[in-house]
């Protein structure tokens, strides 16, 4: 038996919004979404959210550094390092940047010892976890899975 | 900066794009009810943790 008024329900909003586009576009926001946080979903039309997104996942970039906390690269022998790694590279362009200048990688002294150290490490590595998933929904958003 | 203003900044920046992704919650007043639940339920569980890990000699 169905209970009542369950057929009566409006469809949200959103499903009117919900429309694949083409593979090239899709890929095109997928990979800027990867990039930058927030650009696949502004090239998607989605331009509040991708400021949203954009603005969280820079804040908490730049909060992680001001903590005290660092980048991690590959090193041999230690295996954490290469998942750390992966983490940090979700948030795309702006690891790529401080790579090259060498910014953030490297342990002052006494860096550890700071009690928002590992708060930092974890900032900085949640907001390329972050970026992962605002990647993905980007791309559930091109192919028309999401609204 | 204590431990606890960073519990709250993690959690409310987490939060805010845990709700800018969520796939359930279509208009903004959803979007916002959500991120305040994942808000309050991180900040509850982190003091949780905190409070069962307090007295080990860790």
């Amino acid at each position: 038996m169905q209970s009542e008024g369950s057929s009566e329900k409006p469809l949200p909003a959103v499903a009117s919004q919900i429309a694949p586009v083409s593979p090239a576009r899709t890929a095109a926001a997928t990979v800027a979404s990867l990039v930058l946080p927030g650009l696949g979903h502004i090239l998607l039309g989605r331009v509040v959210r991708g400021v949203v997104i954009f603005t969280s996942i820079a804040v908490m970039f730049v909060l992680g550094f001001w903590m005290k906390g660092h980048l991690y690269k590959p090193e041999m022998g230690e295996w954490l390092t290469y998942l750390f790694t992966f983490c940090n590279l979700g948030i795309g362009l702006p690891y790529f940047i401080c790579y090259l200048l060498n910014f953030g990688f490297e342990l002052a002294q006494n860096q550890a010892a700071v009690f928002t150290y590992e708060y930092g490490n974890t900032f900085l590595l949640v907001a390329g976890l972050l970026n992962y998933l605002a990647m993905l929904d980007a791309f559930d958003i091109a192919v028309g899975r999401k609204g | 900066m204590t431990h606890f203003i960073a519990l709250i900044i993690f959690s409310a920046l987490v939060a805010v794009v845990f709700a800018a992704l969520s796939s359930e919650h279509h208009d903004t007043p959803d979007r916002v009810k959500y991120g305040v639940k994942v808000f309050g339920s991180f900040v509850l569980i982190g003091l949780a943790i905190a409070w069962v890990l307090y007295p080990l000699p860790i």
